[in-house]
C-alpha cells in the first residue's frame, strides 16, 4: 500500500493534505455521489469515479440488497462495496435502515432481494460460521448480570476459530490471542475479573477485545458508543481506528454522533428511507449540503454553533489538552 | 488530532520476545488467571465430596440403620466382588442393594436431569423462571401416563416400561408442539413466544388431565400421587433404563457449553459470532425436554430442582457453562436424594409426596444462598 493510502485511512484531515499534494490519486478518489430528491425515489444509479476503482473481488458487496421485517422493506436496493481497507460509516436519521442493513450484512436477517457478497461468494451460500469468520459485530452496551470473567468473555469470541471436535477446549494459540487482545483495549491487568463488576467503558472495551478476538476482516458497528460518556466514546473509536490501521482491516459502522463518525470514517453513506442518498470520503460529504438534506436541519449550522460557545473565552479547542 | 502512541504490533511484540522483568510480569499475570480459573477446583472437590456422603446417608438412613462402614463393605462385595466381612448380615445386604442404593441412585438420575435441563433452558430462553415444566413437559408427560393409567392399555414389549415410555415421548412431544406453534408465531423463534406458548400449552393440557382424572374416579388417586412423585418401588432395572438416556443427555449438552455461554449474552450476538442459532436452539430445547421428560415419566413431576440447581450453582461457581452444567448435574442429583430421604423419615411411616419436599426445604435453602450471599457480596 502506498504512503498516501495508509495516511488516508488515518484521519480526513491529514489524508486531505496528502491528497492535495498528490494530485493525480485525488483526482480519482473525489467525487461524491450525490442524487437529488428525485433519483432517490426513483431508485437511479449514479456512478461515478468512485466506484471505477474496484478491485475484482471487494471483501464486501452490496448488490441492489433489500431486507427487511414482516413483508415491508426497510432496506431498499442498497449497492456498494468496499474498496481495499477503509473505515466507513453509514449516517442518515432514524429508522431510515443502518442497523437493518448491518443486520443484513451480518447474515443476521435474510436479504428479501439482491445479494451480499464476501470474497465474491453469497452469503446465502455460506455457513454462519465462515460468515463469522469474516465479519464480526459489536452492538450497544447492555447490561449484563451474569459473572463471567473478562477472560472467559473474550475466550467466546474464538469460537469461529477453534477446530470442530467432540469437545473443543481453547489451545495455546487461543490463549494467546486473547491476551493480546486484551492488551490492545488496555484491559490485561483486569483478566481475571468478572465482567458484572466492571463500569460501562470498560465492559465495552472487553466486548470489542471479544470482537477483535475473532479476528474478523470487517467489524460491523451498531451504536458501540451508546451510553458511553464523552472521553470513553473517543477511547472506543481511537482503539477500532488503531486495530484497521494496524490489521489493514475495515470496519463499516453506525455512530449518529458526526464528529465521531468522521473521526472513524474514511467514506461516509448517508441513507435516507431504506436507500442510499450519497457515497462518498468524509471530507467531501463533510463539505456538501446532503447532510443537511438527509436530515432536514442545517447540520453545519449547527456545529458551529456549538463551536460559537467556547470563542468569547478565547479558549483554543485544540491547546486546551 | 492526536494518536495513540502505542500500536497494538509493538505489544505483541514484547509479548513474543519477553525480555527481563516483563516476561516475569507475563507470567505471574498467567499464574493470576490460571488460579482465577482452577481456583473453583478446591470448591468442585468440596461438592464432589459432599454429594458422595450425600450419597451413602441416603442409603444408610431409613427404617434401619446402616452403618457407612457396612455399605462400603456391601458395595466392594457387589462392585468389586470382594469377600464381605463377617457380621455383615444377608439381610442388611439385599437391603442396601436391592432397595436402597437403586432408589437412591434413581432420585440421583432423575435430579441431575432436571438440574441440567433446568440450566439449559433457563440459559437458552434467557429467563431465570423458564424450565421444561413452564414449557409442557411436565403436563404433557403426566397426560400421557394418566391415560395409560385410566385405559391401562401397554405398548408390546415395553411392558411396565410402557407408564415412562409414554410419558417421554408425551413429553418431548409436548415441547415440540409448543416450540413450533411459537415459531408460528413469530419466525424468530424469541424466547417470550416460546415461554407464552409453553405455559398457554402447558395450562391447556392440564386441563385435560383434569377432565380424564375426573371421568374415573376409581384411578383419581393414583394419578394424583403419581403427579407429586415418588422414589419408592424403584429396582434395578429402573436405574438401567433411565441411566444410559440421562447420562447420554448430558454428555450431549456438555458438547454446547460454548454455544450456551454465548446465547446468555444475547442471540444476535451469539449469531454474529458464529452459533447457527436456530439449529442450536433446536438441539438444546429438545435435549433438554428429552431429560426432563424421560426423568418425570420414571419419578413423577417433582418440581424446584429444574429452577433452583442452576441458581445456586450459578452463584457459587460463576455463569460459564463449563461448570454450571455438570454441576447443576451434580447438585440437583445430591439435593434430590436428600429430599426422598426426607420424605420417606420424617413422618415414618407416612411417606410425603418427595416433589412437596423439594419445594419445602428447597426454598428456604434458595433464600439462604441467594439473598445471604449477596449481601456478603456487596458489604
Amino acid at each position: 500500500m502506498t504512503v498516501s493510502a495508509s495516511a488516508t485511512t488515518a484521519c480526513p484531515v491529514t489524508s486531505a493534505l496528502v491528497d492535495a499534494e498528490t494530485n493525480a490519486d485525488a483526482e480519482v478518489r473525489t467525487g461524491v455521489e450525490i442524487r437529488t430528491d428525485a433519483e432517490i425515489r426513483t431508485g437511479v444509479e449514479i456512478r461515478t469515479g468512485a466506484e471505477i476503482r474496484t478491485d475484482a473481488n471487494a471483501l464486501l458487496e452490496l448488490e441492489d440488497a433489500s431486507c427487511g421485517y414482516g413483508g415491508e422493506d426497510v432496506v431498499r436496493k442498497v449497492s456498494f462495496r468496499t474498496h481495499g481497507h477503509e473505515n466507513i460509516c453509514l449516517l442518515g436519521p432514524n429508522g431510515c435502515g443502518k442497523t437493518t442493513l448491518l443486520r443484513a450484512i451480518s447474515g443476521l436477517l435474510p436479504l428479501t432481494g439482491g445479494r451480499v457478497l464476501i470474497d465474491g461468494t453469497d452469503i446465502r451460500h455460506m455457513r454462519q460460521k465462515d460468515i463469522s469468520r469474516n465479519i464480526a459485530m459489536m452492538s450497544q452496551l447492555a447490561t449484563v448480570h451474569f459473572s463471567y470473567t473478562v477472560e472467559e468473555t473474550v475466550m467466546l469470541g474464538r469460537y469461529v476459530r477453534m477446530k470442530a471436535g467432540l469437545f473443543e477446549s481453547p489451545g495455546k494459540e487461543d490463549r494467546r490471542k486473547v491476551r493480546e487482545c486484551l492488551e490492545a483495549v488496555e484491559m490485561a491487568d483486569l483478566a481475571g475479573r468478572p465482567i458484572d463488576s466492571l463500569s460501562g467503558g470498560q465492559l465495552q472495551r472487553v466486548f470489542l477485545a471479544r470482537t477483535l478476538a475473532q479476528e474478523p476482516r470487517l467489524i460491523l458497528l451498531d451504536e458501540p458508543t451508546n451510553h458511553l460518556d464523552l472521553r470513553h466514546q473517543i477511547e472506543l473509536v481511537d482503539h477500532l481506528i488503531r486495530w484497521s490501521e494496524t490489521e489493514g482491516r475495515c470496519i463499516i459502522g453506525v455512530l449518529h454522533d458526526i464528529g465521531l463518525a468522521s473521526r472513524l470514517a474514511d467514506r461516509l453513506l448517508l441513507m435516507r428511507n431504506g436507500m442510499l442518498a450519497a457515497d462518498g470520503r468524509t471530507r467531501d460529504i463533510l463539505d456538501g449540503n446532503c447532510l443537511n438534506e438527509v436530515y432536514g436541519l442545517d447540520v453545519r449550522a449547527y456545529m458551529r454553533n456549538m463551536l460559537k460557545q467556547w470563542e468569547p473565552q478565547g479558549g483554543n479547542f485544540h491547546e486546551s489538552r | 488530532m492526536k494518536w495513540p502512541k502505542r500500536s497494538i504490533r509493538t505489544s505483541t511484540e514484547s509479548g513474543n520476545i519477553r525480555t527481563g522483568t516483563e516476561s516475569g510480569n507475563i507470567r505471574t499475570r498467567e499464574l493470576e488467571i490460571g488460579m482465577a480459573g482452577s481456583g473453583k477446583g478446591p470448591a468442585i472437590l468440596l461438592s464432589v465430596f459432599c454429594a458422595l456422603i450425600i450419597l451413602i446417608v441416603g442409603i444408610g438412613v431409613g427404617s434401619v440403620f446402616v452403618p457407612p462402614r457396612e455399605i462400603l463393605f456391601i458395595m466392594a462385595n457387589r462392585i468389586l466382588g470382594f469377600r464381605l466381612p463377617a457380621g455383615v448380615e444377608e439381610i442388611t445386604v439385599s437391603l442396601v442393594w436391592n432397595l436402597r442404593f437403586p432408589r437412591v441412585m434413581m432420585a440421583f438420575i432423575v435430579g441431575a436431569g432436571l438440574g441440567v435441563s433446568g440450566t439449559v433452558m433457563q440459559s437458552v430462553l434467557r429467563n431465570p423462571l423458564a424450565s421444561s415444566y413452564t414449557l409442557g413437559v411436565s403436563s404433557g408427560a403426566a397426560l400421557g401416563a394418566g391415560i395409560v393409567m385410566v385405559t391401562g392399555f401397554s405398548v408390546p414389549f415395553l411392558g411396565r416400561l410402557t407408564l415412562p415410555a409414554v410419558g417421554l415421548v408425551a413429553g418431548v412431544l409436548t415441547v415440540f408442539i409448543a416450540v413450533s406453534f411459537a415459531s408460528r408465531m413469530d419466525r424468530a423463534m424469541s424466547s417470550n413466544t416460546i415461554i407464552l406458548a409453553g405455559m398457554v400449552f402447558s395450562l391447556f393440557i392440564n386441563a385435560i388431565l383434569t377432565l380424564v382424572a375426573a371421568m374415573s374416579r376409581d384411578q383419581m388417586q393414583r394419578i394424583i400421587f403419581w403427579q407429586m412423585g415418588s422414589f419408592s418401588l424403584k429396582d434395578w432395572k429402573h436405574v438401567a433404563t433411565l441411566a444410559p438416556i440421562t447420562i447420554m443427555g448430558i454428555l450431549w449438552l456438555i458438547r454446547y457449553v460454548r454455544e450456551l455461554d454465548m446465547i446468555v449474552f444475547g442471540e444476535e450476538q451469539a449469531q454474529s459470532m458464529g452459533v447457527d442459532l436456530k439449529k442450536v436452539k433446536w438441539m438444546l430445547l429438545g435435549l433438554s425436554a428429552a431429560l426432563t421428560g424421560s426423568a418425570v415419566a420414571f419419578s413423577g413431576v417433582i418440581g424446584f430442582i429444574d429452577l433452583i440447581a442452576p441458581h445456586v450453582t450459578r452463584k457459587v461457581f460463576g455463569a460459564s457453562h463449563r461448570f454450571v452444567v455438570p454441576l447443576s448435574a451434580l447438585f440437583g442429583g445430591a439435593f434430590m436424594v436428600l429430599a426422598d430421604l426426607v420424605s420417606r423419615t420424617i413422618l415414618t411411616p407416612i411417606e410425603l409426596p418427595v416433589g412437596a419436599v423439594t419445594a419445602l426445604i428447597g426454598a428456604p435453602f434458595f433464600a439462604w444462598v441467594y439473598f445471604g450471599r449477596s449481601r456478603k457480596g456487596v458489604s
